[in-house]
């Protein structure tokens, strides 16, 4: 018998009459392959061969093997191409399964057992008939069937718990939430199995479920809705969910023993998968036990793609892909194990004329481009590339002077001069303390933290100025001891109190892991648990604290005593243990925190140095190679894997040298592409065809703004010309509006996300229209005035001079032509005196409040 | 394919009802005719109560095809409508919350549903009027009123306890207030009182009462007050109204002028204060409108920096914030709002006469805050904080109280007669309560100390069953014997009167983790089952 799976195919055969229906197959065969369908030519694309995936390969080759009553499997037919592409054809092949009638097979390729024996099932892609087409092409798999008809005792943990998470009914906003909903409670996502059994069987006396007519179970009832449920309809009456459920319920509620097995890991099929775009993909899930078993776990898991606006997956694990050239990973969870699935949809376009590559980050950007067939645009331009790179590393616009010297500069490596020039100078170490000082949670909450907040701004800036090994200042902070006086990063303790925001901050801020969820439950993404929580707590375990020398401030040190921490959940007293890793026995007297950096710091941790290169990417590039940069988890891969690595590695070789990082990062022939896309990469995000432009910070804008109209920056007690970038901490935010409103972080977290980029109307209002902006272009000693009261130079210079200040470079003929217009411009004629024309001074402040709002000026691009 | 389109985007954030209501026929040929312009497909879950509007609206929508047939837009499922505002669903709620922070970042701050803000105005500015859209005042009295002196009086208590105030009836049949609040007492049928609020942080602060949560706890950045969560959930309703403005006045104990603060969502959700920094920016500045206008022109002709050279939708929001900007700079809405000057003398008379000056270091007595809090949300904010004289008597309780408490019911009753006489009963909640209730003895100084344990809450508007008493103490008002309330369940219930579902909408915090905006409560059944 012959059943073919595409949707469409269904249509018909409902309303074909039998006869016509091989017929009418046939024609819709070809209309359903995309190829085909696009005109391509079918040879270019002709089909090789098909490959039957059915659970784990044996040493013979594939073997589709079911085992009682529950088993199933979802096989998956890979069509392999004369081209060497793959696709997934399992949707629309024809199955032919073996005789006497062993097994089901469903439309999207599930097989489920119906009587014991052994035969073959064949899938196959048939010729198109007539003329020159493609050769008819199939595959076998041996097929074994045992225990169809066995019904094996079901097993809570491993059948029934993973209904309920399927089904969203332990989801944080239903029973899944601390307290449950409407007094019935399930453990979060089924992380806690025994729990759970424990509120179903023995709670609310019993009356949940009925083993006498388990249909009518409450649980059941609710499930489908036939009584009232809050959360509405969950399940179908004839899935095979409820049917399990049912069958559990029937057999008397059992657990399972503890000596059943447990999962132990989750595999899916295929891992990656080059996609043309819009095009399909069925994933199979299999599920690994602790006694070596596997079982298919498809349909039993829940699926969720990192970037939504790519690819959707339902709950079949069906995973359908937009028209978004790029990568895209789909996370796959399964009682608190995950894996994913890669795909790269590549665009297609020719990528012949690519820029030189300057070092390696260009080789592996340019090749991931290649693969995916989006041609990059053209290296920017020199004025482009002294703004960019003048704001990311010194955080302040160019000069007029250094726009000018770098344009008659001809010589071959005048980029990587200014780089090293900026690097060099303390204006980078300002503006990357301005960064860490936030990130390092440098706050003032009282006046009398302000001694150490200026003391930790300092040694941060030393830090960064020596270009001290990021590993060894790490260190310095982490393992901090003495008083805040002497010892400035000893401030980081007095801001982050405990010892679960110790671990916390220093999960994610130097290894970009978010651990927070394991606090309480078993990470929802993730493979930590609140074992790895508290394990990794342990390290803070041993800080203590004395009042310090000055008021305000404390003194840390070593409390000499056997570092461990207690699972907040199974009371276990655990040692410090890095992640992953196996806990450490440390004498009493060594101080846990050197050990927890000794762990962060060796060459072969797969977090510290990836977590910085990314950190540091996003800084640059303004989007992280993993994105959001401190988010760095399997479930939300990379958008260039090798060239993370690649960058981590450099990283570490380098002995963890800042400066050297930012010198290959800026040097790249990437860093120094256009913004501008061209007709393929408009759309691209994530491959870094083009420069992404991103909103000046705060501090940068504030001072930039400054700088333009000619006014000095002026603080509370600090000298007059202190530059916004140059703030020891937070506590001038609520003093200057312009930097509150424009985002400037309160240091009260370690996420750089707290910096604000987003847009706001009070911003736009501000900027547009706020007094003290007002007042500082049109102050008698600012640039506006000055410019006007000028009569050496002509308006023409003037503008230059304007444009080569906020922009780095030259006007157009037309923006000249607009300034020059303004300038001149006639003011409306009052009733009876002669026409008159625009004061030079307004014409002038007019200008530069109009290049002040421009988006040129507000981004670096 | 514009991303706007995508079915994906559509499922996961839906906008509702932005065209219900009434409206004619030829508004909505003329919204056709702009969706066919612009090719926006934006009609998940949109229809009036009758089913009308997207039967009239698809009439005219094939019309409209009809004579553009280059075009088709799609018009994506009828659902029934919640009324207003943004609903998050999750992927099929898996997690309650299927939006990466990214993307909610974009659909929070820049639009609603699949619309992105630029078409959302254009959308709306053509179809003319909108559905009222539902907000919250939010009245704080600092330091902590005595229940049992105003709303809870205790004549069966022994002397020490009992005060020095008597009961007068209301206009609900067997419920007593104090004598001193006459005018609340003959709008009792209008109001609800909650005499068992518990769970008070027993901090003097606004906090608890402008977020529902406590300060302890919170996550990265801290959690934000409603407001701010309505300002990024919806946004600004009027392109010249700010959507969150706080009128709490500067006070000396700091903590108690709180008008909100937007915690983790970020400052570009915090209360515009026209007491604040913000204020001096609404009103032009070194220039006229005249030289706005050029200047404006200017910019335009400067400003041509590609916009497709950024794909994160920034640009495109800045320049619709800019416009905004202008609208305010150029409209004075918002100032008019904020000018109760511009009221009927009849309205203003209403409202009485307060006192500016501060009470000790608490608040002044400003009777305009409530008559601007009503004219705010009239123009379009979506929450109003203010806050009103100091309650923390340690001494004298009843001296002040006998001061204070007629100006309190003036202000508060002229406020809700006026939200009934303008019809805004159904679409405005009004929550009145302090951060703790006080101590059932009179102390020495003939004041009452903090009482955390119990204390009250006023309630009215926002379409909620009124003309009841919720909860009750014991004989001597210290312990709360009947529906203990805690201050999440009000916030829950606050939340459904905007039409936002708390079992469901979740706003990521700095960790990525999705938060919901209540703990697990729910609206009471009390005020809206």
């Amino acid at each position: 018998m012959a059943y073919h799976s595409s949707n469409s195919f269904r249509l018909i055969r409902a309303i074909a009459p039998t006869g016509l229906r091989r017929v009418v197959f046939a024609v819709l065969l070809v209309l359903s392959t995309p190829h085909l369908a696009r005109g391509e030519s079918p040879s270019a694309e002709s089909l090789k061969s098909l490959e039957i995936y059915a659970g784990v390969p044996s040493s013979t080759g594939s073997m589709l093997q079911l085992r009682g009553a529950d088993s199933q499997r979802q096989l998956i037919v890979t069509g392999h191409y004369a081209s060497g592409k793959a696709k997934d054809l399992t949707r629309t092949v024809v199955f032919t399964t073996p005789e006497g009638g062993l097994l089901k097979i469903g439309p999207n390729g599930l097989v489920t057992p119906l009587k014991d024996g052994v035969g073959t099932l064949t899938a196959s892609v048939p010729s198109s008939g007539a003329g020159p087409g493609p050769e008819a092409v199939s595959a076998t798999i041996p097929v074994q069937v045992v225990g169809a008809d066995k019904a094996l005792p079901v097993n809570f943990p491993n059948q029934i718990a993973p209904i309920f998470t399927k089904a969203g009914c332990n989801s944080g906003g239903c029973h899944g939430k601390s307290g449950g909903q409407n007094g019935f409670r399930l453990s979060l996502l089924g992380f806690e199995p025994a729990e759970d059994y424990e509120h179903l069987v023995s709670e609310s006396r019993g009356r949940r479920l009925f083993p006498a007519a388990p249909d009518h179970s409450l649980l059941l009832e609710k499930a489908i809705s036939s009584v009232p449920h809050g959360g509405g309809k969950r399940l179908e009456a004839d899935s095979a969910d409820y049917r399990m459920l049912r069958r559990w319920i029937a057999q008397g509620m059992p657990y399972g023993n503890s000596t059943d097995p447990v999962v132990t890991r989750i595999e899916v099929f295929p891992k990656e998968r080059v996609a043309a775009l819009g095009a399909e993909q069925q994933l199979a899930v299999i599920a690994h036990y602790s006694d070596g078993s596997s079982e298919d776990a498809t349909q039993s898991s829940l699926y969720e793609p990192n970037d939504k606006e790519m690819a959707k997956v339902d709950a079949s694990g069906l995973v359908k892909l937009y028209q978004q050239p790029g990568d895209v990973g789909i996370m796959v969870r399964y009682q608190g194990k995950v894996a994913v699935f890669r795909a790269t949809i590549p665009l297609g376009a020719e990528v012949n004329d690519l820029p030189p590559a300057r070092n390696f980050i260009d080789s592996l950007v340019f090749k991931k481009l290649k693969q995916l067939g989006m041609p990059p645009s053209s290296v920017c331009d020199d004025p482009t590339f002294l703004r960019r790179v003048t704001i990311d590393i010194a955080g302040r616009l160019p000069t007029i002077e250094e726009s000018t010297l770098f344009a008659s500069d001809t010589s071959a490596e005048k980029r990587d001069r200014v780089i090293q020039r900026l690097l060099d100078s303390s204006e980078y170490a300002e503006y990357f303390a301005n960064k860490w000082a936030a990130l390092l949670r440098n706050k003032r909450n009282e006046a009398t933290h302000k001694h150490g907040t200026y003391l930790f701004h300092d040694w941060i800036r030393e830090s960064l100025l020596a270009n001290k090994p990021y590993d060894v200042f790490v260190r310095e902070v982490l393992a901090a001891s003495g008083d805040i006086g002497r010892n400035p990063p000893v401030a980081w303790y007095r801001q982050v109190k405990n010892s679960t925001s110790q671990l916390e901050d220093t999960a994610q801020l130097f290894l970009g892991v978010r651990l927070q969820c394991a606090q309480c439950h078993h990470h929802p993404y993730e493979r930590w648990s609140q074992q790895d929580y508290y394990s990794f707590s342990a390290f803070f375990s041993q800080v203590g604290r004395k009042p310090g020398s000055q008021p305000g401030e404390e003194m840390v040190f070593h409390k000499r005593g056997v570092a461990k921490a207690t699972n907040k959940k199974n009371k276990e007293e655990l040692r410090p243990a890095g992640l992953g890793n196996a806990p450490l026995e440390l004498p009493p007297e060594q101080d846990p925190r050197n050990s927890l950096v000794d762990w962060m710091a060796a060459s072969d941790n797969p977090f510290f140095a990836k977590s910085l290169v990314n950190r540091y990417w996003k800084h640059f590039f303004n989007r992280g190679l993993v994105d959001p940069e401190d988010d760095i988890r399997e479930t939300n891969p990379p958008s260039n894997p090798e060239l993370l690595d690649a960058l981590a590695s450099h990283f570490v070789a380098s002995k963890y040298d800042l400066k050297e990082l930012i010198r290959k990062l800026c040097g790249s022939t990437v860093y120094q592409l256009s913004s501008e896309p061209n007709e393929f990469n408009t759309n691209d995000k994530q491959n870094f065809s083009r420069y992404y432009p991103k909103r000046i910070n705060a501090e940068v804008l504030y001072d930039a703004i400054h700088l333009i109209t000619g006014a000095e920056t002026k603080f509370d007690g600090l000298p007059e010309g202190t530059r916004a970038v140059q703030l020891p901490d937070n506590s001038f935010n609520a003093s200057v509006y312009f930097l509150n409103v424009f985002g400037r972080p309160d240091s009260s977290s370690s996420c750089e996300c707290e910096r604000s980029q987003d847009a706001s109307l009070a911003q736009s209002l501000h900027l547009l229209n706020a007094k003290d902006l007002q007042e500082k272009i049109a102050a008698d000693k600012g640039r506006a005035a000055s410019l006007a009261g000028d009569f050496k130079r002509d308006d023409e210079t003037k503008i230059r001079e304007l444009y080569l200040a906020a922009f780095s470079r030259q006007p157009d003929p037309l923006e000249m032509k607009v300034a020059i217009g303004h300038l001149e411009k006639k003011l409306p004629s009052k009733e009876g005196k002669p026409e008159e024309t625009i004061p030079k001074r307004r014409a002038y402040e007019d200008v530069i409040w109009a290049l002040l709002n421009t988006k040129e000026f507000l981004f670096n691009h | 394919m514009n991303p706007d389109h995508s079915p994906h985007r559509m499922r996961e954030a839906r906008g509702e009802g932005l065209f219900c209501g009434k409206r004619t026929l030829h508004s909505f040929a003329q919204l056709a005719s702009e969706i066919l312009r612009t090719e926006l497909v934006f009609f998940q879950g949109l229809t009036s109560k009758s089913g009308r509007t997207i039967l009239n609206l698809n009439q005219h929508l094939q019309k409209a095809r009809a004579s553009q047939p280059e075009i088709s837009p799609k018009l994506i499922g009828v659902g029934p409508l919640s009324p207003l505002m943004l609903t998050i669903h999750g992927n099929s709620s898996r997690f309650c919350d299927g939006l990466s922070r990214r993307n909610f970042l974009r659909i929070g701050a820049l639009g609603l549903g699949g619309l992105t803000l630029p078409q959302l105005l254009r959308a709306e500015s053509i179809s003319g009027q909108r559905q009222r859209h539902k907000s919250v005042i939010m009245i704080f009295l600092p330091g902590g009123p005595s229940h049992q002196d105003m709303v809870d009086l205790k004549m069966d208590a022994p002397s020490e306890i009992r005060g020095e105030f008597k009961p007068i009836s209301t206009s609900v049949p067997g419920v007593q207030i104090c004598e001193h609040l006459p005018k609340i007492a003959r709008l009792m049928d209008k109001m609800t009182v909650i005499r068992s609020m518990v769970g008070a942080e027993d901090n003097h602060y606004a906090f608890q009462c402008l977020s529902g949560r406590h300060q302890k706890n919170a996550p990265q950045g801290g959690w934000p007050c409603l407001g701010s969560v309505l300002s990024k959930l919806g946004g600004s309703v009027d392109r010249s109204v700010p959507p969150f403005v706080g009128l709490s006045p500067a006070m000396g104990h700091v903590p108690w002028s709180d008008a909100g603060t937007p915690g983790f969502l970020g400052v570009g959700h915090a209360p515009f204060k026209p007491n604040g920094a913000g204020m001096g920016d609404l009103t032009l500045n070194g220039s006229s409108l005249d030289r706005l206008s050029d200047r404006k022109q200017l910019l335009a002709s400067f400003d041509r920096f590609r916009r497709d050279v950024d794909g994160s939708g920034l640009m495109e929001g800045l320049d619709v914030f800019n416009e905004q900007a202008f609208g305010m700079l150029t409209s004075s809405k918002l100032l008019e709002a904020l000018d109760i000057g511009r009221e009927d003398p009849r309205v203003r008379e209403m409202y009485g006469k307060g006192d500016p000056k501060n009470r000790d270091d608490g608040g002044p007595k400003l009777m305009e805050q409530f008559l601007m809090a009503r004219r705010l949300v009239e123009a379009g904010t979506r929450c109003v904080t203010l806050a009103f004289s100091r309650w923390d008597h340690h001494g004298d309780n009843f001296g002040a109280l006998r001061q204070d408490l007629p100006l309190f019911d003036q202000g508060l009753s002229a406020l809700v007669t006026d939200l009934h006489e303008r019809g805004l009963d159904k679409d405005v909640s009004v929550v009145v309560w302090g951060e703790f209730g006080r101590t059932p003895k009179i102390n020495k100084d003939g004041g009452r100390d903090h009482w955390p344990r119990v204390s009250c809450a006023l309630l009215a508007g926002g379409g909620m069953r009124h003309g009841q008493v919720i909860g009750a103490t014991d004989r001597l008002g210290g312990e709360a014997v009947e529906r203990p309330v805690q201050f999440g369940e009000v916030f829950a219930t606050l939340y459904h009167n905007l039409g936002i579902d708390v079992s469901k909408v979740t706003l990521p915090d700095l960790s990525g983790r999705p938060q919901f905006l209540v703990d697990g409560w729910q609206p009471m059944k009390e005020l809206v089952g």
